[in-house]
This record gives C-alpha cells, structure tokens and sequence, in this order.
C-alpha cells in the first residue's frame, strides 16, 4: 500500500509541477530585450501622430542606449476601454497618454505616479504654469499636458469652394453655420457637417455660448433637460433637412479621423479637435482647412483652449526614473519638439513654443495660425470634469442615437440623459 | 469477521477497520488526482463567483475599495436603468430567432448529411468549420465588414448596411450565431444514426411517406437530443457577447439595438467601472437563465419521448 500512494503522489506532484511550469509561462517578460530596460508607452491618435511619435522614440532610444521602448496606438474610443481596463488590472503601461476625463479617476484611484518624486529629471520650469495646473489633482502633479488644443470645423477646402458657397470667415452664429451648412448640402449634394448633435464637446461649446457649462464646480450636472432638449431639437431638424450627416453614417463614428464623415467623403466639414485634425489631410484631396466652431447668437465664443492630452506615469511601474526621462523628451526636448510639431496641440514649453513656432511648417503652422486668430478671445476653460463624464461621453453619443434614428424624440432622450447623469454623477 | 481470503492483505490491516483505511486511502489518492482539477475549480471559478457575489452588494470603481450599499444596485437596476430593460429586451429577442434558427438549420442539415452515401465525412467537418472559425474576433469583424455599408450583402442585395440599421443590426448579429451550427449539427446527426432503422421500415409497410416518417418516427426518437440541444444552444444564446461586440464595433448600436445583455454588463463593468453593478447584473442572468433551463425541463415531459420508457 505504501508503495501505492508514493506513486499516486509522485503523478500528482508531477502533474502539479507542470501546472507550475505552465503558469509560470505566462508570468511578465519584464526582463526582454536583450538586458535592456523595457518601457510600455501607450497614446491614441491618427496614423501622422504615430509616424511623428514613433520617429521621436526612436531619438530617445538613441540617446538613452540602456533603455527599449515598446510603443502601441489606437484610435480614442478603443484607446479609453483598454486603458481602463489595464489600469485596473494593475497593469497600466508605463508611460501612457491621459486625457482631461481620466485623470482625476486615476489619480484618486492611485494609478497615477507623483512625478514631483522624480523632478530630478523631469523638468517643469519652462511650461506654461496655468496649463502645468491642469494636470494636479489635490495639488499633486500627476500629469504633464502635452499640448494646447481647442476646437475647430475643419473643411474639405476643394469641395467647398466648388460648390460657390463664400469659405468660413473669422467667427459665425450658430444660425449662420446652420444656413451655411445647408446651403452646402443644397451645392454638393452631402451634408455639409457630421451630425453636432452626437458630440457631447460640441453640445459643450453652444453651452458656454449661453454661459452655462456641462458640469457645476462640485462636480454635478450644469444643464437641464430643456436645454439638452433646444440642443437636440436643433440639431435633429437640420439631420432631418439632410443638412448633416444621417443616422447611418453617425452611429459609426470611432473617434478616430477615418471614420467620421469628413474622412469617407460623405461631407463637407467636421467638427472636431484642431490636433487629429491634421489627420484628414491624407483622406481629403481638396485640402483641409481649419474654421473656428460657431458661437452664440450674440457672438460669445463657447470653444476655449484646453491641454489637450497629459502623459503620465504608471504608479507600479519598475522604472520611475527613465518613465519620467521619457516624460520629460517628450515634453521638453528641442529635437523632439522638432519632430513632434503640432501632432498633439500647440507645445506647452514655452521655451520651445517660441523657439519651434517660427519653424512649423504644413499643418503644424495652420494649427498655429488657428489658434493664434483665437488667442485672447476666448474664456477660461472649466475645471476638470469629474470621473463619470468618462463614461457619460460614449451615454451622450447612445442617447443621441435614439434620436437620430427617430426613436425617441428630442425630450425623451435628453430626460433619459439627465437621468442616467444624474446617477453617474452621484455614484 | 470472516477468514480471509487474501491471507497477504490480512497481515497488514488491523483486523479492527478491516475495510475502512483502504477505503480512505483509495479515496486520498483520489483526491491527490482530482486536486489540478479542484485547485483550478476554486480559485478560478468559486472564488471569483464568491467576490462577485459579495461586489454585486457594493460600489467597486475597481480603484478604490469596495464601499457596501446593500441592494441599491439591484434596485437601480430594476427601477430607473431604462437601458437595463431595453437590453433585456434585447437579448430575448435574440434567443428566440437565434436558437430556433440555429436548431433549425443544424437538423436539416444532419438529416440531409444522414442520406447521403458519400462524403459524408468531408460535409460534415465543411460544415462544422465555422463553429471552429466562428467563435474567433476576426471572423467576427469580417462578418462586420460583409453587412456594413458598401459590403457584400449591401452590393447583393442592395440594403444598406445592416450594422447600420437598428432594425437589421441584430439579425446580422444573429446570423452568426446561426451559421456556426455545426456542434448540434454533430450531435443530431449521432442522434439520428441510433434510431433503428426497422421503425422507418414498419413506418413504410403502413405506407408512411417520408413526412409522415419524419414527425412520427424521427421527431419523437430524436427529441431527447432535440431537448438537449435546445437547452444547451439556449443557455449559450443568453451569454451572447463576442459577435454583438465585434458586428458592432465594441458600441452596442446603432441606437442600442445590439446592446445584448453581457454587453450593458462589460459596459457598465469596463468603460464606467461600475463593477459592483455588473456583478449584480451577471448574476441576475445565471439565476434567470437558470430559471429559463428549469423551465425547459418541466415542459419537457410534454414532449420528449425517452425510448428506454417504453410505451407509457
């Protein structure tokens, strides 16, 4: 009997060993690479932001011989669910691309690494320190921005102006833009714009036009139901008119610059971010030019200049010091500067603002001139939403499919919104 | 206390528990040899099932430790999600054109397979090989590719694109369910081989045509396997996640009409990073599907016939 129970044992310890051996497969490959040191670095964006950020990588890799950076992107929407996703897994990359939303949720919720810690290396002296605040939460630096970007109607250049409607000037109303796109869609035969009314930015923007803001300073909802309701109504009638993109050709919206309307040719103009903008450029063959969004109809601007993306670093990560060396490339490096230009906004060292401004050239100088013709007209930018306008973002977007696939009507489906906000907001 | 008949064995064992420790040794080694298995069983499936249960009671934002709040989630859930119900609603009317269909189409197929002389073998794996290719994300976004705008089915048939119509979206969904038929294909087509082939004779001594075989012969021998299938395909079709992902890009739409259940639950889970919710809401589907199995079980004595009963 004894002999039989060592052997039992034997096969099982065996097969318990292998279970080992295979687990242990799966384990990190933190040390791959050929004794280097390896770094995950995540951003999402178009595929000229990537080229550009890829090619900078590159340069740091050569300064920084001991250290091997994987790279990896994707448009915003998958970009935002991965993220997500890893960071509460405890597996966030080590140098990531963070947008005004995330950072106050992965900062609180100890994502996010102090780069106060490693201000040996990563240098905040020449950025922008209004801009450089953006990226503290309970006054802990968590974030750097990487650029100043804001809002734009970009246009198809060629179609436009065959079509004989007069080119955008320097600011118009709502109503004005409303006429303009209909007249486009009456000359061209596509709607004029991608449908506003899915875009929780661009319901922002006409917000602020009348003084109000999406969210209140203690974090709660800063608009009613009537005023999403006008918002919605608005916008249905002109997707009704064929004056902006149909239902079909909304809902397929990404966040990335290929699939939006503008990017398929099925229209004239799209409103979106000035940066990814420079995306169109290689699927629009008439040019892409840049328009500021509308205002209200007394002339108040709604757009504002925000950072448009932070870099920040994983909490967990075993390289603190060469993640932060990274940070402080991309952020503070002339070279870098050189290469990256205008792919994530405007540089927000101001050093290197001044010095690499002169210098931009094809659509890094557009964005320039764009964001110049708007300096010191527009407003302070609201504070940073709180963490459940993360998820309120793609809600907005739902409740608008609703309407534009003539489900429910306006009303219902901004009572709908308010409700299910309200219930974010409070959780 | 007999003599024994293994004089060797008696040696060795008191002669007090004569039975009781090769029995308990017989069920250690057993237990030695199950161990991967339970080892796995607990801390990947009981485990995780126990966290879930307890975090389907609590706020969890997956950063921040999980705060209690008894039975609010339950309570949202069922009182003011309107997207909660419209999802349910969603995924019911998937299971009832998904697995009929799927059903459907796998009997016809093992009923044409069972006639057939030759090639049998190759039809069989041709049409098993999208159950093995269908389950794969890049089939599914294909399958996404082939009902968009400009795709086949658009050039085909001239529709549109289905992804893109909310009354279409799910039925393109549900077609790719459909069309990975092959595992209750393999399994009726053995059920249809056991049926002795002297009923199908005596049926035709009485002059029954084939469609009289087929509902009074076929129908009744196969319904235990019918039975099987239908509760199995079931239980699946109410998880249904991957394909409604992938034909829809990751959102649910158009307009909420492929938002099935798993995917409000990985919504609510993975983009809001309300964990607590989406446990209430993953359990909540095992009980009801539970219920729904339960349910096919009782009207299963109305209609299936078991051979081994006899005459009843």
């Amino acid at each position: 009997m004894p002999r039989h129970r060592t052997k039992g044992f034997c096969a099982s310890a065996a097969a318990l060993a292998l279970c080992a051996v295979l687990a242990g497969c799966g384990g990190s490959g933190e040390s791959a690479g050929g004794g280097k040191i390896v770094l995950r670095y995540t951003w999402w964006g178009n595929p000229d932001r990537a080229e550009r950020t890829e090619q900078a990588v590159a340069l740091f890799e050569k300064q920084h011989p001991n250290v091997d950076v994987t790279t990896s992107f994707s448009g915003y929407d998958a970009y935002k669910q991965k993220l997500a996703t890893q960071a509460a897994g405890g597996d966030a990359p080590d140098v990531m691309q963070l947008d005004y939303r995330q950072i106050d949720q992965y900062a609180s919720g100890g994502v996010l690494l102090d780069l106060a810690k490693q201000k040996a290396v990563l240098r905040t002296s020449e950025i922008d320190q209004g801009l450089l605040a953006t990226g503290r939460v309970d006054d802990v630096q968590y974030a750097i921005p990487q650029g100043r970007g804001t809002e734009t109607v970009a246009y198809d250049v060629g179609t436009w102006k065959k079509s004989g409607v007069p080119l955008p000037g320097k600011s118009w109303t709502w109503s004005q833009w409303a006429d303009t796109m209909r007249a486009l869609a009456k000359k061209t035969g596509k709607p004029g714009a991608t449908d506003p009314g899915q875009s929780e930015d661009a319901f922002e923007v006409w917000l602020r036009g009348q003084g109000k803001a999406l969210y209140t300073e203690d974090g709660r909802l800063g608009f009613t139901a009537d005023d999403l309701t006008r918002w919605w109504t608005f916008t249905d009638k002109l997707r009704r008119e064929g004056a902006v993109s149909p239902a079909e050709q909304t809902t397929q919206l990404d966040g990335s610059v290929e699939n939006t309307p503008l990017g398929r040719g099925t229209s004239v103009t799209d409103a979106n971010w000035d940066a990814p903008a420079s995306g169109f450029l290689a699927l629009v063959k008439g040019g892409v030019a840049l328009a500021p969004m509308p205002s209200a109809e007394d002339g108040t601007p709604g757009q504002y200049f925000k950072p448009s993306m932070f870099v920040g670093v994983s909490a967990n990560t075993a390289h603190p010091k060469e993640a932060a060396q990274l940070v402080d490339f991309l952020v503070n490096d002339r070279q870098a500067a050189k290469i990256l230009g205008a792919s994530r906004g405007i540089p927000v060292n101001e050093t290197v603002r001044d010095e690499i401004g002169p210098q931009l050239k094809d659509f890094d100088k557009t964005i320039a001139d764009f964001q110049a013709s708007l300096e010191g007209k527009l407003k302070d930018p609201p504070q940073a939403p709180p963490s459940g306008d993360n998820a309120l973002q793609s809600t907005f977007q739902r409740d608008y499919d609703q309407v534009s696939y003539a489900r429910m009507s306006p009303r219902e489906a901004a009572e709908n919104y308010v409700t299910e906000a309200k219930a974010e907001l409070r959780s | 206390m007999t003599t024994t008949a293994i004089p060797t064995e008696t040696d060795r064992v008191p002669a007090t528990a004569p039975k009781r420790r090769p029995k308990r040794e017989r069920e250690g080694a057993a237990w030695v040899f199950l161990s991967p298995w339970v080892l796995g069983a607990t801390v990947l499936t009981l485990l995780p099932m126990a966290v879930s249960l307890y975090l389907s009671f609590t706020d969890y934002d997956l950063f921040n430790p999980p705060q209690w709040v008894g039975l609010r989630n339950y309570v949202q859930m069922f009182t003011e999600d309107p997207r909660y119900w419209r999802s349910v609603v969603t995924t019911v009317t998937y299971v009832v054109i998904a697995v009929p269909l799927q059903l459907a189409l796998a009997l016809v197929v093992a009923l044409a397979l069972k006639g057939m002389k030759r090639g049998k073998a190759f039809y069989r794996s041709a049409f098993y090989a999208p159950s093995l290719l269908g389950a794969s994300m890049s089939i599914a976004l294909v399958w996404r590719a082939v009902f968009n705008d400009g795709g086949t089915v658009d050039n085909l048939l001239g529709t549109g694109g289905w992804v893109n119509k909310p009354g279409w979206s799910l039925l393109a969904v549900a077609l790719l369910t459909v069309w990975q038929f092959g595992a209750p294909m393999v399994i009726f087509l053995a059920g249809l081989q056991q049926i002795p082939a002297e009923l199908y004779e005596a049926a035709a001594v009485d002059g029954a045509g084939n469609w009289r075989q087929f509902v009074s012969v076929t129908v009744p021998m196969l319904s235990p396997v019918l039975f099987f299938n239908l509760v199995l395909q079931t239980i699946q079709a109410f998880q249904v996640f991957t394909p409604a992902f992938a034909v829809s890009a990751g959102k649910g739409g158009p307009a909420d009409s492929t938002l099935v259940y798993t995917m409000y639950l990985y919504d609510r889970g993975f983009v809001a990073s309300h964990m607590g919710y989406a446990s209430a809401m993953a359990w909540v589907l095992l009980l009801v599907i539970g219920v729904v199995t339960a349910v096919l079980f009782r009207t299963s004595r109305s209609w299936v016939f078991y051979a081994s009963e006899g005459d009843r």
